[in-house]
């Protein structure tokens, strides 16, 4: 009787095989993957070549000529700077500020809860809608911190249209999406922190600069190291912002790696160079991004032990 | 730590007052200025306290907005349902594609599993016009440029590796026996993943879907390179609308206002799975 | 019903073989326990019949067929998990059920059949309740349940006690041997406690680091044990183990044990000169009065009293600290000097170098795959 039903139960007709299984599942994922893979490479061929749009008779490979070109270009040279100098200042600060206001929300209490999803805000806003509403604050004619700052003193000050503030201001809204971001990491690693070498410092008087810089900051590294390196990898790619304040401007002020290559792409038509500037970009971040995945699988081995 | 002196209470809740104030200034402001008119706006020092008017609303809602020059067209409700349209689209395309990956993923080690993983996960991190600006070229050969399917492909470039690898972690949390159990119990291994992995994983899955829609929707460089008008989302659209003539200042409000209202609201409901999400799984919050 | 082999079986994990070319088959209708430390390859072994992962080498066959490359839904194997594995988002009555929805049975046969299942277990009222509110005694009875109720020819128990409490695994051990024999079913039963093992094995099978080191009934582990380690994980209180040195006179082959001669019965002839262990069960010691042939000297220490045995520590000459075991109510010598004596019959010899034991009378044939 139960060999009969052993062989009612066999399997019959179409059968996927074990060792053919995750390949099926995965394979849809894999051909957008590839779907991506090939505008790279194209990406790679055009930094190569003299291509320009309002000139496509003329496109022929230049090889390395839009690379060296770049090393007497002071466009290039400024796009690396700002670029650099944005992300530096940034992460920077935002690491400062995040690290402060998610120790200030450190204590489990119904406030500091209600206040950290608050601060969640204007991560959640899109960055290019958060630029619009600080473009709108700091109009001229009407934006309210354009008042505030005549109030302490500061007549005409013209934030983003002027080359002098222009990257303070948009670095400004920066901090604001993204603070919240490191602060939200911060805080989640800080309540995770175990409590018996606190409480040990705590009893035996310890000083508090000494429990911070010896014991908070070295168990929070792993945290810190990967919100860092995120947000770097993201800082030195901004576009939303700086695009939607004030276009790269005013002059080349902010004409920051993608920028730049949006406007040699859409405004100069000159795809080369645009797409050489995007390699180098490139180069950059999968040099951050090497060392960002080896931190952040340790981080997230952690995580799933705890879970 | 716990015998704070009351001058450190008083300066820390000074501080947090201060951090308060600035993180949530811009939106309280946005939001005032969404109801009131173009003359309170403009009004020098500005107004806190004014008579409210749903006229920006309206004129956004209805499409049309009166002046003493006449009457102006707004696509911005054209703009809310793109963004509804190619968020909500890119996600169920992400969790479709995503999902069973994930699986795949998180239950069986094959070979080269890992490698596509990383690939995909190294797409969060490369610049979006390194393949935005070569795919312009392509979409107008295959006639890609400027519809909805095209856009939905690249919006994949943010969906996907934030569903592939949240929704990872929760199938690699459930324990694999209970997974053998319903196998040995005589079911097949799609009906396990019917039955067992996605009820089991539903709230990962959930809020790996919401922070994608929320990733969507505010995306803005895949649409400003590839969208012209009647394709653009909110975040591209809203942008137009302080270089064209006519639109006034309350009416950019009240759009910005709608355009990000969605996202804050999803994410105060996610906001337990934030953490997590924004950390790709790194960090349980 | 079923029979169930394993035939030449190799499973590694990375460079780690966990299986080492293990065969082993199990009658129709018979219960083996797989016993033996953890870490040895019980669980992956009875996964692997299971069908939820698939060997590197070898063969499987249930009943005759091979299922080696037979996903885990076609094997008609039913298996109950040490931690449960309970569905956490269905009902007791659900996970009990699945195995009879795989089959596509009725709904009134499914309730039929979870519900007869289910008084059997005793656990009728809470089927309604999901796992996260069920007492770990009601979790692994549904477990046992979920097992069960498909009648499975080849039941599987992945140390099903192991997560209850200790009144509860006393009555579990009571109730399943009449459970699983009532069944018919071939079962394979992985444990760590040598009880469980005894109470319920027709054989035992000792498992250690991926290969199986003896094969026998309870009887022949306990008696005849392969090696020193088997003969000191079964029994309980453990094996007193003492090195000596066997000799020979003219009655036969003995050892010296506080400068008494213990005369072995048995086949000890090799082993004279050599160094060897000597293991005395507790139980195979008793007192006796001064004068007795072969009494051995000894101070007692300390006397605990178990419910039903009384465990005494007792201390030679030389200083070598024994066990002796006798049956609570009958008399003993309690403290201060007294002596004991051997039983030459029951006592075990090893060699001290590689730790097998000695002797020829019913030598277990390790990999054979015959019942005894």
């Amino acid at each position: 009787m139960t060999t009969a039903t052993m062989q009612r139960n066999r399997p019959s007709g179409f059968r996927i095989s074990k060792k053919v299984l995750p390949y099926v599942l995965s394979l849809p994922a894999l051909l957008v993957c590839i779907g991506i893979l090939i505008p790279f490479f194209t990406s790679v061929v055009y930094s190569f070549q003299r291509y320009r749009l309002s000139q496509p008779w003329a496109r022929q490979f230049n090889w390395g000529d839009n690379y060296i070109s770049f090393f007497t270009d002071p466009r290039f040279w400024n796009t690396l700077e700002i670029s650099l100098l944005y992300a530096g200042i940034t992460v920077l600060l935002e690491l400062l500020l995040g690290l402060g206001i998610a120790m200030l929300l450190q204590k489990r209490s119904t406030l500091n809860n209600f206040i950290s999803i608050m601060l969640l805000m204007p991560l959640m806003t899109a960055p290019a809608l958060a630029a619009l509403m600080w473009k709108l604050m700091t109009n001229p004619g009407f934006g309210v911190l354009s008042y505030l700052a005549s109030l302490i003193g500061l007549q005409d000050f013209r934030w983003a249209s002027s080359p002098s503030t222009a990257l303070f201001t948009v670095v400004l809204v920066d901090i604001w999406v993204y603070t919240p971001f490191i602060m939200i990491l911060l805080l989640a690693g800080l309540r995770s922190l175990p409590t018996q070498p606190f409480e040990a410092a705590a009893l035996d008087g310890v000083p508090r600069s000494f429990v911070f810089f010896r014991i908070t900051l070295p168990m929070l590294t792993p945290y810190i190291l990967t919100a860092t390196l995120f947000r770097l990898l993201d800082s030195i790619q901004q576009f939303d912002i700086i695009y939607a304040m004030t276009q790269g401007g005013p002059g080349d002020t902010l004409t920051v790696f993608q920028v730049e290559a949006y406007l040699n792409f859409f405004q100069s038509t000159n795809v080369g160079r645009s797409a050489a500037l995007m390699i180098i970009l490139w180069a950059i971040t999968y040099f951050l991004s090497n060392i960002f995945i080896k931190n952040w699988l340790r981080l997230r081995e952690r995580a799933r032990g705890l879970a | 730590m716990e015998h704070t002196s009351l001058l450190e209470r008083i300066l820390r809740g000074i501080a947090l007052t201060l951090v308060v104030i600035f993180f949530m200034f811009p939106i309280v402001w946005i939001l005032m200025m969404s109801f009131q008119t173009n003359e309170t706006i403009l009004r020098i020092p500005p107004q806190l306290v004014f008579k409210p008017t749903l006229a920006n609303y309206t004129a956004l809602i209805t499409g049309k907005l009166t002046t003493a020059a006449g009457t102006l067209d707004i696509a911005f409700m054209r703009n809310l349902w793109n963004s509804v349209f190619l968020s909500v689209t890119s996600v169920a395309v992400a969790l479709l594609l995503g999902v069973p990956a994930a699986y795949a993923f998180a239950r069986h080690k094959f070979r080269g599993s890992e490698d596509i993983a990383f690939t995909l996960l190294s797409f969060r991190f490369a610049p979006a016009l390194l393949v935005l600006l070569p795919l312009t070229l392509y979409f107008q050969k295959l006639g890609l440029a400027n519809t909805y399917i095209g856009l939905i492909w690249v919006y994949q470039l943010i969906c996907l590796p934030l569903i592939l690898w949240i929704v990872r972690g929760y199938f690699e949390d459930i324990p694999a026996d209970i997974e053998y159990a319903y196998r040995i119990a005589g079911h097949s291994w799609f009906a396990t993943f019917r039955k067992i992995a996605l009820p089991l994983a539903g709230p990962g899955i959930a809020a790996a879907g919401l922070l994608a829609f929320i990733f969507a929707w505010n995306n803005f460089i895949f649409a400003l390179v590839l969208a012209s008008a009647d394709k653009q989302p909110v975040t591209v659209g809203a942008l137009a609308f302080i270089t064209s003539s006519g639109i006034q200042y309350g009416q950019i409000s009240a759009a910005i206002v709608l355009s990000i209202t969605p996202t804050l609201a999803l994410a105060l409901y996610a906001q337990r799975y934030l953490v997590e999400g924004l950390s790709l799984g790194a960090v349980k919050g | 019903m079923a029979s169930l082999e394993l035939r030449n079986v190799v499973k590694r994990y990375k460079s780690q073989t966990v299986l080492d070319n293990l065969s082993l088959s199990v009658a129709d209708g018979e219960t083996l326990v797989l016993f033996g430390p953890s870490g040895a390859g019980k669980t992956v072994l009875l996964r692997l019949v299971a069908g939820v992962i698939d060997p590197d080498e070898g063969k499987i066959f249930i009943g005759g067929e091979d299922m080696t490359d037979l996903d885990a839904e076609f094997r008609g194997v039913g298996m109950a998990f040490q931690n449960f594995a309970l569905f956490p988002h269905m009902t007791a009555f659900d996970n009990i059920a699945t195995p009879l929805q795989a089959k596509r049975s009725s709904q009134s046969a499914m309730k039929a059949g979870v519900e007869s299942v289910a008084k059997l277990l005793k656990i009728g009222h809470v089927l309604s309740h999901k796992p996260r509110a069920l007492s770990n005694g009601q979790k692994q009875r549904t477990a046992l349940a979920r097992a069960l109720v498909g009648s499975p020819p080849v039941l599987l128990l992945d140390d099903p006690l192991r997560n209850v409490d200790a009144k509860l695994r006393f009555e579990m051990r009571l109730e399943l041997p009449r459970l699983l024999a009532d069944r018919g079913a071939t079962v394979v039963y992985v444990t760590q406690d040598y009880k469980e093992a005894m109470a319920l094995g027709d054989r035992i099978a000792v498992m250690s680091q991926g290969v199986i080191k003896q094969l026998g009934t309870p009887e022949q582990i306990y008696r005849e044990p392969a090696n020193i380690e088997i003969a000191r994980l079964f029994g309980d209180p453990t094996i007193n183990l003492l090195d000596v040195k066997p000799s020979r006179d003219a009655k036969g082959i003995y050892v010296g044990l506080s400068n008494v001669q213990v005369h072995l019965t048995g086949a000890y002839d090799a082993t004279v000169g050599r160094d060897c262990v000597i293991g005395l069960r507790p139980e195979a010691l008793r007192f006796v009065d001064e004068g007795t042939s072969a009494a051995i000297p000894v101070t007692v220490e300390a006397e605990t009293p178990l419910n039903e045995k009384i465990v005494t520590l007792v201390r030679t000459v030389r200083g070598r600290e024994i066990l002796v075991s006798r049956p609570a109510g009958t008399a003993g010598q309690t403290e201060g000097r007294a002596h004991i004596a051997v039983d030459g019959k029951s006592a075990l010899l090893f060699d001290r170098a590689n730790g097998d034991r000695i002797g020829s009378k019913n030598v277990v044939n390790l990999r054979s795959g015959e019942a005894a």
